[in-house]
């Protein structure tokens, strides 16, 4: 019964998809914007494309995730207006594309965040240096004893090389945005699959973006080379103490149509920036330090 | 046969012969299988050959690394290997052993329902094995053995027997079921206790189409993914010593998994990949082939 409803509205919906799509070819009256990309920056686009869509009725709004990636390729083919990005373009990719202008637009930010199991956490080790977090994924220390903690080996979770997270990370901990993490123990994708080996740990070390941390999992605090401590919370994130942070952007080319920058001025707009930090990340005006579209500046 | 009188309706054999429609059927379905075979073989061999052409070598190498050029397979494929082969050392004697109490031993009437809920497993998503697997799996296997995380070799090799188990169960189980009555009678009669029926007449029998079945297993288990790809650790590593299973790895369907959907097509990375998939549907082809051939080369029993 069940698959019978769902076959039938799946059917309907699928209908009405391909209607309105000849519709919009046809008598152009209403415009279609598609974006697509990195599932991190999806939910603040998601909610926003929800509010607009309310007061912009002629403006067909169509939202896809499926990786920074992604978002860089189908913009560059042209079969999106914006593209959806954790991370910045690669050069790889501006020489891919380079008939296009790529324009980049900071909607907002997020931190990445070392964390370790929580049994480590207190019984102490509430905070690390970069060299040491380093030491530990090279692989030169090996057990928490080392570090003031327990007796106990630490469990080493990486992340897959093209995680925009991972790349953030070890750029800021390695210095080498795909550095070689020779003293891994696990290999996971998502946030989520991390926070879950994370929680069955009891010696686990791992890196995760600000808004995962919880009871079980919990933030590092860094130590800086100054000696000051920066701790893994909104407040030292939003005033630029905590290192470890991106941009969350969008990117349009010259090609993109005029109502997807309308949309984008809506995103930076006060109610898109409200939008961006109901959904758990850092809006742009909040941070002290200027959040500019060039890369790797906001170090 | 051509004394009996016709009583069949005329109008499906008309309309099946005249228009052809039992031809047309057959021809496209075999068509569209075939075409489908093809283009996944053309396509694994073009995008996947080529990087033989760039540094053959280290592809027998354990170091992958793509952001420095190295592509070394050979830990994915000890992660394979080893995966598949804890899993049927797990699920053949279990499986055999199930399909004889089922075709022996067990009362007729509980035949069907006991099969029928064997086979349930085999209809559960593999993501859903994965999630069980990290839920429950992982932390027991890391209790018992005392290991920092449970997500092992191992823990990949157990998820996949279960996941096997059906096929083997199944099949083995049709192997004894379908040799006729008579012979089980025949060695009563001779004074034959239920166990060496099993041993010396059924066994000889149906062997062949139980091996072949462990082949189709097997083939199952090396393509397995999404179950596999949550519970082994995805490291790219050759544990030591060799048969260290209670460590992380990685198999060819998980790196897969985990990486395709990141590289651009056609760069050396998407052709190691490929290549490692080749690799695959290779030994899928010899395994599929040769349990065709245990399967057929016994003459049939006739009633």
């Amino acid at each position: 019964m069940i698959i019978t409803t769902r076959a039938i509205l799946g059917s309907i919906f699928c209908f009405a998809f391909s209607a309105t799509g000849l519709t919009a070819c046809t008598a152009s009256d209403v415009n279609k914007v598609a974006i697509s990309g990195s599932s991190t920056v999806m939910p603040i686009i998601a909610t926003a494309a929800e509010d607009y869509r309310a007061h912009h009725t002629d403006t067909r709004l169509i939202v896809n995730a499926g990786g920074s990636g992604v978002g860089i390729s189908q913009l560059g083919r042209g079969q999106i207006d914006i593209g959806m990005m954790s991370r910045d373009i690669r050069p790889k990719e501006y020489e891919q594309f380079k008939g296009l202008d790529f324009t980049v637009h900071a909607i907002g930010r997020d931190a990445v965040i070392p964390v370790i199991s929580s049994e480590v956490y207190d019984a102490g080790v509430t905070h690390l240096e970069r060299k040491q977090i380093a030491a530990i994924y090279r692989g030169e220390i090996s057990n928490w004893k080392d570090l003031g903690g327990p007796d106990k080996e630490i469990l080493v979770i990486d992340k897959e090389a093209s995680r925009g997270t991972r790349q953030v990370f070890m750029e800021y901990i390695l210095g080498d945005k795909d550095g070689l993490a020779k003293g891994a123990d696990l290999v996971l994708g998502s946030n989520n699959e991390e926070q879950t080996a994370l929680t069955q740990s009891d010696s686990a070390i791992g890196m995760l973006s600000l808004a995962w941390l919880d009871d079980d999992v919990r933030g590092l605090s860094l130590k800086l080379e100054g000696g000051q401590i920066a701790h893994p919370t909104l407040d030292h994130v939003i005033d630029g103490t905590f290192p470890i942070v991106r941009d969350l952007i969008v990117v349009t080319t010259q090609n993109s149509s005029s109502e997807a920058l309308d949309f984008i001025s809506f995103l930076k707009s006060d109610a898109g920036q409200t939008i961006v930090s109901k959904t758990g990340y850092i809006p742009l005006s909040s941070s002290s330090s200027s959040s500019s579209s060039s890369s790797s500046s906001y170090y | 046969m051509s004394t009996q009188p016709d009583i069949a309706p005329r109008w499906p054999t008309f309309f099946f012969k005249r228009v052809g429609v039992t031809r047309l059927a057959i021809y496209t379905s075999v068509a569209v299988s075939a075409l489908s075979i093809l283009a996944i073989c053309l396509t694994l061999i073009l995008n996947g050959l080529p990087i033989l052409g760039q540094g053959g070598i280290h592809l027998l190498t354990s170091d992958w690394n793509p952001a420095s050029g190295h592509y070394g397979i050979l830990p994915m494929l000890y992660g394979t290997v080893t995966v598949a082969l804890i899993a049927m050392l797990i699920a053949a004697p279990l499986g055999i052993l199930s399909a004889i109490a089922i075709s022996e031993y067990l009362p007729r009437a509980f035949r069907i329902p006991v099969k029928a809920a064997l086979e349930l497993l085999a209809g559960i998503p593999s993501i859903i094995y994965g999630l069980i697997g990290i839920a429950l799996l992982a932390p027991f296997l890391s209790d018992v053995f005392d290991l920092q995380s449970g997500r092992t070799i191992f823990a990949g090799g157990i998820l996949l027997a279960v996941m096997i188990l059906p096929t083997i169960v199944t099949l083995s189980e049709d192997a004894l079921h379908n040799i006729p009555h008579v012979y089980r009678e025949t060695g009563a009669g001779l004074g034959y206790y239920r166990y060496e029926i099993i041993k010396d007449i059924l066994w000889p029998i149906a062997k062949s189409d139980i091996i072949g079945a462990m082949l189709l297993a097997l083939g199952r288990a090396l393509g397995e993914t999404m179950a596999v790809m949550l519970v082994i650790g995805s490291i790219d590593r050759i544990p030591s010593p060799l048969t260290n299973i209670l460590s992380p790895g990685q198999t060819i369907t998980s790196k897969l998994g985990r990486e395709i959907s990141e590289t651009a097509f056609g760069s050396p990375h998407f052709q190691a990949l490929i290549f490692m998939a080749l690799i695959l549907l290779v030994i899928a082809v010899v395994l599929t082939a040769s349990a065709q051939f245990m399967t057929k080369t016994e003459t049939r029993l006739v009633d």
